[in-house]
């Protein structure tokens, strides 16, 4: 037990890290397919170091305790993910934070943060049903919630699982802020958005919601490493392929809408889970 | 000692309710008011003690009941001819055709049994009602006496409103404990009445109308309730509840039995509103708030689902149960999706309330041990939660005299601590740890074999989680300000406070609430055990909840959030990006806008009305909920 | 310690802002340039932004106005602090051709401190690019690292 804990508290530690890594990495990536030279893999790191020493601005205090109970529940999503435990639990933890990123840009009278938490909340009604779905059938072929029982298993989940790792593909898009489904806010600035639910969040705010998003990114990745658990090779080929292919899809997909988006991510997500789950029955 | 429990928690409420009617000086009926919260919540705790109990009454008060019975049904014919509903007139005839037949005709008198019995369903109900219920009574002393001085009433209508709010303790206490299912049609009758009249209590042309659509919907309900009891009476010969419950699962008289069993639990549908029903429901929102609080989300209307869930070992493993399931989880989502449609404060609740009863039913249906845990913590958290938010919205109308959630918008400048009170009330009903979370985290685990009820409720809390959101968030859009003192008489402070501490602790003491309440139950119905507690975590073959741990570190979060928040100074504080040209009006954030006058910023929450209308959504709602309600039907014929 | 990472930082990502205060276009499409893979800033960490909130440095092109002087003073002061101006262009500089107009303030230092003047009429890109680094380079000094 406490080896495990141990191991979890590390491995929150050290989860922005790697977070920032990716991010970096992640920019480098897309310089590349832009034929661009990009910034240094450290970029990201640099960006919050140098977010963390702004004078700190905000337009009122509900906004500055919203970003760090953001932070806190992302935080404790991904410890909770080390610690191996239940992934519906995971998955609510995950919406304390959302729910609170909401709340911080509905707590601004800008209306570019307003529009931007209203469309933050769509993202959600798109994301959250499929992200359960995805556990659930998860759970259905390990017989249990507990991510334990997915090391358990002799064959990679995705195997069984191949349609719903194309839906998770989808709630991932949408978690990593990713085109087409970066209605809410994204690493650019979009002409009628500014940038959404952080436009009214900087210095300090805005670092502490990038960390969080960081969180959120390495426990999105680890959710679709679950589907090769039975090799640290798999995961990481798996993890690797999963994200240049979501970044293949940012920089060839323009920018959709809310209603797309619903309508498509949630048709979809569906009908993959329902062909996915008979195919499971059948065999 | 027993028979003076029983007495205190059921006749006492009666007396006292015959008593407010007379007297008129508000001190007194405050005293009287506040004595009976107490004596109601120390009769119920002392109850609790108790334990699990049966008792029998002399034949004469059975006599009573049967003569009262009558009484009240020829009183709601009046109210139906009265208010020119021909279906509620013939539905109550029929009743009472019935209820003639089956008290004259075929009951067995020389059978005598316990009337009266209290299980741990029971008792946990009775809590349900003495303790959340008391506090809203005493929220109602300080609400109505505001009420009635914006409506300017000539004569005071408060001795008639309290006759009604008082006696519908007693019913429902009533209803709980009857062992007599003949005694539990008479109580629900008389909920059925209070309800009723307290809509109707403001006399206005829509309360009149929204009156009598409650009370044809409820008289349907009972007119299924009767054929049920006879049905009940001419298979299984017997109307206590003790005799159906050892009879097992679909009982002696087989699959015969399931028709009786859908038709009560049909009752159970109407009082509970799930679609098609609903709409009595959000019509009752036209009555005084403290009547919404009580009647309409933490009490009356969980009758229904007290009697879905009373039944559910009856109908266990049978095609019944399964499609209980499948219509609860659709009711789930439809009605999830109305609230999202919805920016009328009162009718998202209104509405949300309907939709967390419909998870209540859906998890009575899948009938696990670990699902009716599930179904028991919704009934207990659903209940504070929800009675301290209609109260919220109370104070806030009387304050700002809308219930629209758009006039919500920096309600934290106006009236900074209710709210803060208002957003914990939101907090604790969509977001772990809180126990409406940790009941949602068991009734999907629970559901797991069952990938269309899963897929429902994904859908439903996902849609929960949207309306819940932007309706917390409109409440804290404030600009920054020294904060302004906010007055409220105690009588409606107090409620508030003890209900958002209720809602808090009850989450923290989850696992006692559990091995208190919940377990007993399940023991009791299917002699096993949903969870064991590790670690301050329910664990069970599927999958564990860490409560402890959950609270702690979110705990440690918030703290830490708070701090920080706590550090920001006024110099700090920048109006919002609006493209270079803010400005103030009256504190509030603009813009400068064309001819250099300043325009305020308004914005809205998108209530997609094209895809979550109430006009389209709900013909589409009502539609399946019929049809998987005549299949239903179909199968058990 | 943490200072000095936060410092790196500083130099590291100056986030511009770019405000177009009456310019002719002929200034904004360079600083648009700037983005292009030809020139491609990012490499430097500098990320074009919308939001004075988020902006380290603001950009500003065209000449001042009295109308818009308003809405450069209001943006100036959404930005948190350290941060930087650089006007850019004859017309953000001074006025340009159209100092003598009636409604024209003149350069951007009237309004608000301006830290670096990159001229030209338009600015060149690499002109522009060597702008921020110089305003790096006054960062330093403000920050007391130079020497």
């Amino acid at each position: 037990m406490i080896g495990k804990l141990v191991f979890a508290l590390v491995a929150t530690a050290l989860a922005p890290v790697l977070g920032g890594l990716i991010s970096g990495v992640d920019r480098r990536i897309t310089a590349w397919l832009q034929s661009r030279y990009g910034p240094p893999v450290l970029q990201p790191f640099y960006d919050v170091l140098k977010l963390l020493g702004k004078r700190p601005m905000a337009t009122n205090i509900w906004q500055v305790l919203c970003a760090y109970v953001y932070l806190s529940a992302a935080a404790v999503s991904v410890f909770l993910f080390f610690l191996q435990t239940d992934l519906l639990l995971i998955f609510f933890t995950l919406t304390v934070g959302a729910v609170f990123l909401v709340m911080g840009a509905l707590a601004s009278p800008s209306p570019y943060s307003q529009i931007g938490g209203q469309r933050e909340l769509l993202q959600m009604l798109a994301y959250e049903p499929l992200l359960i779905l995805v556990f659930v059938a998860i759970a259905m072929t390990t017989g249990s919630f507990k991510i334990s029982a997915v090391f358990a298993m002799d064959k990679p989940l995705l195997y069984s699982l191949p349609l719903i790792f194309v839906v998770l593909g989808y709630a991932l898009t949408i978690k990593l802020r990713k085109s087409p489904f970066d209605i809410s806010t994204c690493h650019h600035a979009h002409q009628e958005l500014v940038r959404g639910v952080l436009t009214e969040y900087s210095g300090p705010y805005l670092a502490a919601l990038e960390i969080a998003h960081w969180f959120e990114v390495v426990l999105m990745l680890s959710i679709c490493a679950l589907f090769w658990a039975t090799s640290v090779w798999g995961m990481l080929i798996l993890v690797a392929l999963t994200y240049f292919v979501e970044i293949l899809v940012d920089n060839v997909m323009a920018r959709m809408t809310w209603k797309w988006m619903l309508r498509s991510v949630l048709g979809v997500g569906l009908v993959l889970s329902v062909l996915n789950m008979l195919w499971l029955y059948a065999n | 000692m027993l028979d003076t429990l029983v007495f205190m928690v059921v006749v006492v409420p009666f007396l006292v309710a015959g008593l407010l009617y007379v007297v008129r000086p508000d001190g007194v009926r405050k005293l009287i008011v506040s004595a009976m919260a107490l004596v109601l919540i120390g009769s119920a705790l002392a109850l609790l003690a108790q334990g699990p109990f049966l008792m029998a009454v002399p034949a004469a008060v059975n006599e009573l009941v049967v003569l009262l019975d009558f009484l009240l049904l020829f009183l709601i014919l009046v109210y139906s001819y009265k208010w020119k509903s021909r279906l509620a007139v013939w539905l109550t005839l029929f009743q009472i055709a019935a209820l003639a037949w089956l008290d004259f005709g075929l009951a067995d008198h020389g059978k005598a049994g316990p009337a009266i019995m209290a299980d741990h369903l029971s008792l946990i109900m009775l809590l349900v009602i003495n303790i959340v219920g008391s506090f809203i009574a005493i929220y109602a002393l300080g609400y109505m006496k505001v009420h009635e001085e914006e409506l300017a009433l000539a004569k005071s209508r408060q001795p008639r409103f309290f006759f009604f709010f008082i006696l519908f303790f007693g019913a429902m206490n009533g209803l709980v404990l009857s062992n007599n299912l003949d005694w539990m049609y008479f109580f629900w009758e008389i909920t059925t009445f209070c309800c009723v009249m307290l809509i109707a209590h403001d006399h206005t042309e829509i309360a009149l109308k929204n009156a009598t659509r409650a009370l044809w919907m409820n008289v349907l309900g009972g007119a299924t309730f009767v054929s049920g009891l006879i049905l009940i009476q001419k298979v299984a010969g017997t109307m206590f509840l003790t005799d159906l419950f050892a009879m097992g699962p679909m009982g002696a008289g087989g699959g015969a039995l399931l028709i009786p069993l859908f038709l009560l639990v049909f009752t159970g549908f109407t009082k509970s509103a799930q679609p098609p029903f609903e709409s009595w429901l959000c019509g009752a929102m036209v009555a005084p708030t403290p009547v919404s609080a009580l009647l309409h989300s933490s009490t009356m209307v969980k009758a229904g689902v007290y009697m879905v869930l009373r039944l559910a070992p009856l109908y266990a493993g049978t095609f019944l149960s399964s499609f209980i399931a499948v219509f609860g989880a659709f009711c789930f989502v439809a009605t999830a999706a109305l609230a999202v449609g919805q920016s009328n404060g009162k009718k998202v609740l209104a509405y949300s309330t309907i939709s967390n009863l419909a998870l209540i039913i859906c998890c009575a249906g899948l009938n696990t041990p670990a699902s009716i845990t599930a179904a028991i913590l919704l009934i207990i958290f659903h209940a504070v939660s929800k009675g301290l938010l209609f109260m919220c919205v109370g104070t806030i109308e009387q304050k700002i005299h809308s219930r629209d959630i758009e006039d919500m918008r920096g309600l934290y400048g106006v009236m900074p601590k209710t709210a803060v009170i208002a957003i914990i009330g939101v907090v604790t009903m969509m977001l772990p740890p809180f126990g409406m979370l940790l009941a949602k985290w068991m009734a999907v685990e629970s559901a797991m074999g069952q990938f269309l009820v899963i897929a429902l409720m994904a859908a439903g809390s996902a849609l929960t989680v949207l309306f819940w959101a932007r309706w917390a968030g409109a409440l804290l859009s404030a600009p920054f300000d020294a904060e302004r003192p906010e007055k409220l008489p105690f009588s409606v402070r107090m409620p508030h406070v003890v209900l958002a501490s209720l809602a808090v602790l009850l989450s923290v003491g989850a696992p006692f609430v559990y091995y208190g309440l919940a377990e007993p139950v399940v023991a009791m119905y299917y002699h096993a055990q949903a969870f064991t507690m590790q670690y301050g975590s329910f664990v069970s073959s599927t999958g564990m909840f860490v409560v402890y741990p959950l609270f702690i570190l979110l705990g440690l979060g918030l703290i830490f959030a708070l701090r920080a928040a706590g550090r920001v100074t006024p110099s700090e504080i920048a109006a919002p990006y609006m493209c270079g040209a803010q400005t103030t009006v009256d504190g509030k954030a603009a813009f400068t806008g064309p001819m250099r006058t300043p325009v305020v910023s308004v914005s809205g929450n998108y209530y997609l009305d094209a895809l979550f209308g109430e006009k389209k959504l709900s013909h589409l709602a009502n539609s399946v909920a019929i049809v998987l309600l005549i299949i239903m039907l179909g199968g058990v014929l | 310690m943490l200072e000095k990472f936060i410092n790196a930082g500083r130099l590291k990502s100056p986030w511009i802002m770019h405000f177009d205060c009456g310019s002719c276009n002929g200034c904004d499409i360079e600083v648009l340039a700037c983005l292009t893979p030809l020139y491609d800033i990012e490499r430097f960490g500098i990320i074009n932004v919308g939001n004075p909130k988020h902006a380290d440095v603001l950009l500003v092109t065209g000449t001042v106005n009295h109308r818009n002087k308003h809405v450069l003073k209001n943006l100036y002061d959404q930005m948190p602090d350290p941060k930087a101006v650089i006007a850019i262009g004859a017309c953000g500089l001074s006025g340009g051709v159209f100092r003598e107009a009636y409604n024209v303030v003149g350069g951007v230092d009237k309004v608000i401190p301006v830290d670096v003047y990159v001229p030209g009429c338009p600015s060149r890109p690499e002109a522009i690019i060597d702008g921020v680094v110089e305003a790096l380079e006054r960062v330093k000094v403000k920050l007391g690292l130079a020497g």
